[in-house]
């Protein structure tokens, strides 16, 4: 009697989820057709109920929290607390799972080995040793920076200090305003675009602004400085002010970052994410008034980030993930480390841990074509026949970008 | 009496000629034709239509069998197709049909087809005709040396080879520029090289050289005759040779990126692992060079660089990048 009402309670929420469901699902079905009739497409099963409340479905799961996530959960979903997504994703989802996200009112993340593996490498690292590097490649669409959103929860559920950089494409490309730096003559800031990253900086790592100390005193101009031993927010807040000093707070905060993490007062521990990091040692788009290019290291952003991705500090890990999506002067099909990062980019990334991100494995690709039917994203009744699926699996080759934008039209 | 013989007509039963008189019954059966009688085939519809013209002497000759049909299936062809002919359908005992089919049927047959007749044809060269052809030119040849009866040991005694076409073909000049081009061959492995004097040869010759089989290929056209572009190819090999033996001062500046293949001392990744390792003090406390060496040594950073060598050197594919990954995991202890 308590599980038919703890169902119900449930139900009262996703009342959706009572429609169209597998028959391998059914256990508790009989439970919901003695209360509501309109049963649609569910099938008679003479199974008899189960005593404890079951898994809902084989698709999803309940542990929605990473750090307990094992092997049993492969391929299922589990749901990220919207409060999560405001505050730790403000700029790291890919676009069309922010779409997603808005359609089905729900955000939920596949849980793949991938993940899971550096998940669990993780959990193991020392505070003492210097900081490993995960490097994530893949087939375009292959799930790349879903994984590493996945990574950047579970550090973030952990409390490590995310330092994610979104897209590091963005900062060697489409670059509307350059300046000449003030730090240093020969390189150039991008105050735009160091703004908003801070913002979203701030936005996710509110508690440890108030925190952390700086260990050293910034001048920015001949009236401003900060004072050594303020903390964090205000540097943040003085880059997110002073336009023009941004880049330098940037580096600013990820020289405080770098020096103080590991160290023995510090109570934190850092995860470096970035996205598309094989455009910090490749080519920008970005042209100089004499209209010659500007070479990466040039800029104060990548320049910074780079002395971040060295490592040469302790206490935290760095995950990054390569990306053609975005890069420029790179080939459409190359998806390998050496092709993207190149001889420089693989040098200095030495020694890494390469992570392959494979397409969608057979139980994924079921687990996934179930949940669309669970959504309501796959209307056409011909989806739901086993001609459909087959045809899903040709047109897609189980490749999960692919897959998402078959399934809105079928 | 007149004998009216040049009529063609029957008579049966008594001659009644007027004039005669009674007591000439001749009681004779003439039976007489004014054509041959020779022929026992009696030629039909000649003796209705021929009536007016004169007998004509000249006759038809009624084509015989083909000669095909005379055949035996062992007879010795290179009698019948002594030298180039062209084709004759009657000689050839084979049922070819060539040219455009008609619709719905087959191409034409050889009896008078002239497009069997225009092409070039090679029944003057069946394998027995080239067999009657090597034993009239064995008087002529020397025999092939009995110790070389394999091939590996004709490549041993003989390391080059030279290769030239001579072209032969009717027409106003017997001459063919073509024939002037020399190719030579020969492996790598056949000279006495070491390993700088190799890569330098290699830098030298570029895309004459084939990784796969190891055989440098040169070739000549720039003289107008066979024998001299000969004499340049071998001079070519010859200065080749040499020159990639000679060290200039200029060699020493060789960059890393003028190297063939990577090789792990001394590189980036020695530096980086070497770096991470003192780090996270896998050592011990020591300095300087002793640690250096004894970090060397040790089974894991063997076996990274192995796998960051063969990363490079063979480029990446699924196997390389998954030894990699285990090999720094062992390193970094994971």
């Amino acid at each position: 009697m308590f599980s038919i009402i703890s169902l119900l309670y449930f139900y009262s929420f996703y009342p959706s989820l009572l429609f169209a469901l597998h028959s391998p699902l059914c256990c508790w079905v009989t439970h919901v057709r003695s209360l509501h009739t309109s049963g649609g497409s569910q099938q008679q099963e003479a199974v008899a109920a189960e005593s404890e409340p079951e898994p809902l479905s084989i698709f999803r799961t309940q542990e929605n929290d990473p750090a307990c996530q094992s092997e049993k959960h492969f391929g299922q979903y589990y749901t990220l607390p919207s409060a999560h997504v405001r505050t730790v994703f403000p700029h790291g989802l890919p676009m069309r799972y922010k779409q997603q996200v808005k359609t089905f009112n729900e955000a939920c993340m596949m849980v793949r080995p991938p993940a899971l593996e550096v998940i669990s490498s993780l959990k193991k690292t020392d505070n003492s040793k210097p900081a490993v590097r995960y490097l994530f490649y893949g087939l375009k669409g292959s799930g790349k920076t879903m994984t590493l959103c996945h990574t950047i929860h579970f550090c973030y559920t952990q409390g490590w200090l995310v330092l994610h950089v979104p897209d590091a494409h963005l900062w060697v490309k489409n670059c509307k305003e350059l300046l000449p730096s003030s730090f240093n003559s020969s390189r150039y800031d991008q105050p735009l675009q160091a703004t908003e990253w801070l913002r979203n900086f701030r936005i996710t790592n509110e508690p440890f602004l108030s925190k952390i100390k700086t260990k050293q005193r910034y001048v920015w101009t001949k009236r401003e400085s900060t004072e050594e031993g303020s903390t964090l927010g205000e540097l943040v807040d003085q880059g997110i002010t002073r336009v023009k000093t941004s880049s330098d707070v940037v580096g600013a905060v990820m020289k405080e970052l770098r020096l103080q993490s590991g160290q023995p007062e510090s109570d934190f521990r850092l995860a470096v994410a970035v996205d598309g990091v094989n455009a910090l040692w490749g080519r920008s788009t970005i042209r100089k008034m004499n209209n010659t290019a500007v070479d990466p290291e040039e800029l104060t952003l990548v320049y910074n980030l780079r002395k971040l991705m060295k490592n040469d500090w302790t206490g935290g890990a760095i995950i990054t993930t390569l990306a053609q999506t975005g890069a420029v002067y790179t080939s459409k099909y190359s998806y390998l480390p050496k092709e993207l990062l190149g001889e420089k980019g693989f040098d200095s990334m030495d020694p890494f841990i390469p992570v392959s991100v494979p397409n969608y494995s057979e139980k994924e690709f079921e687990s996934c074509y179930l949940y669309y039917m669970d959504r309501h994203w796959l209307q056409y009744p011909h989806s739901r026949t086993e001609d459909g699926k087959k045809e899903l699996i040709f047109l897609s080759n189980r490749n999960p970008s692919m897959l998402e934008r078959i399934c809105g039209f079928h | 009496m007149a004998a009216h013989t040049s009529r063609a007509f029957l008579s049966l039963g008594r001659i009644n000629v007027p004039g005669l008189g009674l007591h000439k019954s001749v009681s004779r059966v003439t039976y007489s034709t004014g054509l041959s009688t020779d022929s026992s085939k009696a030629t039909t519809g000649s003796p209705q239509k021929g009536g007016k013209k004169v007998l004509s002497k000249k006759y038809k000759r009624e084509p015989g069998d083909p000669r095909t049909e005379l055949m035996p299936v062992d007879q010795d062809w290179t009698a019948v197709y002594p030298v180039a002919t062209p084709f004759i359908p009657d000689a050839i005992p084979l049922p070819v049909r060539m040219g455009c089919p008609v619709k719905g049927g087959a191409p034409p047959e050889k009896k008078g087809n002239l497009e069997l007749i225009k092409i070039p044809n090679f029944l003057h060269l069946t394998p027995a005709a080239i067999k009657k052809h090597c034993e009239a030119l064995k008087p002529f040849c020397t025999e092939w040396p009995s110790a070389l009866d394999t091939d590996a040991k004709c490549d041993e005694h003989f390391p080059i080879k030279v290769e030239t076409k001579s072209y032969v073909s009717a027409g106003p000049s017997i001459r063919n520029p073509a024939a002037r081009i020399v190719h030579l061959s020969v492996k790598l492995s056949s000279l006495n090289l070491n390993d700088q004097a190799r890569k330098k040869m290699l830098k030298l010759v570029g895309d004459r050289y084939c990784k796969d089989t190891d055989i440098l290929t040169i070739t000549a056209d720039r003289c107008p005759l066979k024998q001299q572009n000969y004499d340049y190819a071998m001079y070519l090999l010859t200065v080749l040779y040499h020159e990639s033996w000679k060290i200039e001062a200029w060699e020493a500046e060789k960059t890393v990126a003028d190297m063939e293949e990577y090789s792990w001392e001394g590189s980036l990744s020695q530096e980086n692992i070497l770096d991470v390792l003192v780090r996270m003090k896998e050592a011990g406390e020591g300095e300087g060079e002793e640690v250096r060496e004894q970090l060397l040594g040790r089974r894991e950073v063997q076996e990274y660089k192995d796998s960051v060598t063969r990363l490079k050197n063979e480029g990446e594919n699924e196997s390389t990048m998954l030894q990699y990954k285990e090999a720094v995991k062992k390193v970094l202890k994971l």
